[in-house]
């Protein structure tokens, strides 16, 4: 009997907290797909309740800042600046985790220590450096950008990840005749699909919210992205919250989707891949 | 099919000398255990032939060609590791294809040579199956099948037994000397169990601390220990030891191990004499020691201690002097502890040691 009081108490606090933490959320949803004169009322009053997808169609195709342009423009920085890091990265962290060369330990800790660079600081050398290479205001120098500043920490989290593989497996391969690359992406990368799960659903969720990069790497109108058009669609006089939460919303939309999708073969990967000892 | 050369090899992980200059030969189709207790180098000289170690000094010459410098896959070595390192991802079948895969070989033949072991280590029917979904013993035939697919020229074992539960470890013990001995394929095989390696091996090589004690059969190890190392480490029960020293007495060469006094004969003169005075070890082997209710000529009076029966024998542990020993009994006698026995030391059973040394004197 007394667990089941404990279990309840937990119940109902997860239930509590979940609740705090899905209600702006909520809002959100609600002001999104309501029109104007309901919400103004707040999203809770229901005494009218008429819902459409107006505020979505609206935000898609809005006059000064259409959203469906803005994800096309996301989607050309975040899956290069996913994909290119992901390699280069397992790459570099397979190497700190396997190999053994003169200054490892002081490479790593300086890839480390870039990590704790913040992104601020960097802003106006990193304006002129784009400059000079002829990449400012384009999709693809952002991409390079979010290439270059995910790869400390996606270097650390697959090298600690690659430490957990067992040797034996990767010395029983080079022993069968694989070369270090087979053994790379023969043994090694199909082995380390969970990590690298985890890795391109964290990467594509922070490229693809960025909104300080982006603000100075890219600015003519048509190249603008997916966050940088929100804010251009609150009019100087009247704020159309439903077309802003709509906007948002599907903003939101394109990572949750994507860790969902991800999860499942995570999941999937590690229930199929645990070796008995 | 190929012989193995180890000369003067030397490797160090830092301060500590895992393999002090060790020289061993293995000959074409030899069956050779490397056996010795965790940390004795077996296992590192076994992964330096293998070429997953570089070695600091010495040479390893396999079928005659000088590999120092040679990668492990140009090696033709196969290895089965302890723990199977099997590829978690694949198939059994993909497991077994996998060293045929990376040299490019055709796809029928790569078929036909994976069925055709498949069916020598009858798993035939899993090929279709994860190793995460085999027990102990399929995953360490799929291991044993992955090394064999490729006809090296040399196997290699890194105690391939020790995660099987005993039953089978015994099982798998024979099955793996007949596949040995039908394949005639040189194979190197660490252990730390002695009964593994007298049972399976040609030669055994034993390792303490990173150098080589004794090579030699498993019949040579038994019957002529080198040092006391070896004396103590083959056989189970374990050999029994007393401390004692060289005495004359009337022509003859006494031992005195304190509690008894041994009369030895005239034949051992040649090599004891002027060595009076010398401390030395006595072995002898629990299967060598008499036991007797009542006491005899030369017997030696002592207490049981405990007694472990064993079915077919006895195993009597005995105190003598405040230490415990223990003999082997062949067949059935009723004893309780703390009665009082009477053993009797055959001396031509005995070995001595030099008690500096440790090395073998008779």
């Amino acid at each position: 009997m007394k667990i089941n009081k404990v279990a309840i108490l937990i119940n109902v606090i997860a239930w509590a907290i979940s609740f705090v933490w899905i209600l702006p959320l909520m809002g959100i949803l609600m002001a999104s797909i309501r029109p104007y004169k309901e919400i103004v009322r707040g999203w809770w009053d229901f005494s009218e309740f008429n819902p459409s997808l107006t505020n979505i169609f609206n935000a898609l195709y809005h006059p000064t800042a259409p959203l469906s342009k803005g994800i096309v423009n996301s989607l050309i920085v975040t899956i290069p600046a996913t994909i290119m890091p992901i390699i280069i990265g397992a790459l570099a962290a397979y190497a700190f985790a396997r190999y053994s060369f003169t200054i490892k330990s002081y490479l790593f800790l300086t890839i480390v220590l870039l990590m704790a660079v913040p992104q601020q600081s960097i802003a106006i050398p990193l304006f002129q450096l784009m400059k000079k290479l002829g990449l400012l205001d384009s999709l693809i120098g952002l991409s390079i950008v979010h290439t270059a500043w995910g790869l400390p920490w996606i270097i650390l989290f697959m090298k600690n990840f690659f430490a957990t593989l067992p040797v034996e497996v990767e010395e029983a391969a080079r022993i069968d005749g694989a070369t270090d690359f087979q053994i790379f992406y023969k043994i090694v990368l199909p082995l380390s699909l969970p990590g690298i799960a985890s890795v391109a659903a964290l990467q594509f969720t922070w490229v693809w919210s960025d909104f300080f990069l982006a603000l100075i790497l890219i600015y003519s109108p048509d190249k603008l992205l997916a966050t940088q058009r929100l804010p251009l669609m609150r009019g100087q006089y009247h704020v159309d919250w439903g077309v802003l939460s709509a906007a948002s919303l599907i903003i939101i939309a394109v990572p949750i989707v994507l860790y969902l999708a991800l999860q499942k073969y995570y999941i999937r990967g590690m229930v199929g891949w645990v070796v008995k000892g | 099919m190929a012989d193995v050369k180890v000369k003067n090899l030397t490797k160090r992980f830092g301060k500590v000398i895992a393999v002090n200059k060790v020289s061993f030969d293995v000959k074409d189709k030899e069956f050779v255990v490397l056996l010795g207790p965790s940390g004795s180098g077996k296992t590192t000289t076994l992964r330096l032939i293998a070429g997953l170690e570089r070695p600091d000094e010495g040479e390893i010459y396999i079928g005659g060609r000088l590999v120092n410098n040679i990668p492990p896959r140009e090696r033709d070595v196969a290895m089965v590791f302890q723990n199977y390192a099997l590829y978690p991802h694949m198939t059994v079948f993909d497991n077994l294809a996998f060293p045929l895969q990376v040299r490019k070989m055709p796809k029928k033949y790569i078929k036909a040579k994976v069925e055709e072991v498949a069916k020598l280590l009858k798993i035939e029917d899993l090929l279709d199956r994860r190793p995460s979904q085999l027990s102990g013993g399929q995953q360490q035939r799929v291991a044993l099948g992955r090394a064999l697919v490729r006809e090296p020229k040399v196997f290699l074992m890194d105690e391939p037994l020790s995660n099987l539960d005993a039953k089978l470890r015994v099982y798998m013990r024979a099955e793996l000397k007949r596949l040995q001995k039908e394949l005639g394929i040189t194979t190197i095989y660490v252990t730390h169990d002695q009964v593994e390696a007298m049972t399976m091996a040609d030669r055994i090589v034993v390792f303490h601390k990173g150098k080589i004690q004794q090579i030699g059969t498993p019949s040579d190890l038994y019957k002529k220990p080198q040092n006391i190392f070896v004396a103590g480490f083959i056989g189970s029960p374990a050999m029994n030891f007393f401390d004692a020293t060289l005495t004359y007495k009337d022509d003859f060469i006494v031992l005195d191990a304190g509690e008894f006094k041994l009369k030895l004969p005239k034949t051992f003169s040649s090599i004891l004499r002027d060595k009076a005075g010398l401390e030395v070890v006595l072995g002898i082997r629990p299967e060598h020691i008499k036991i007797y209710k009542e006491p005899r000529a030369s017997t030696v009076k002592c207490r049981v201690y405990v007694v472990e029966p064993l079915g077919g024998e006895m195993i009597i542990n005995f105190s003598l002097g405040g230490k415990i020993y223990k003999a082997r009994y062949p067949g059935e006698i009723s004893l309780k502890p703390d009665e009082t026995i009477y053993i009797e030391i055959p001396v031509k059973h005995i070995h001595i040691f030099n008690k500096k040394d440790g090395k073998a004197i008779i």
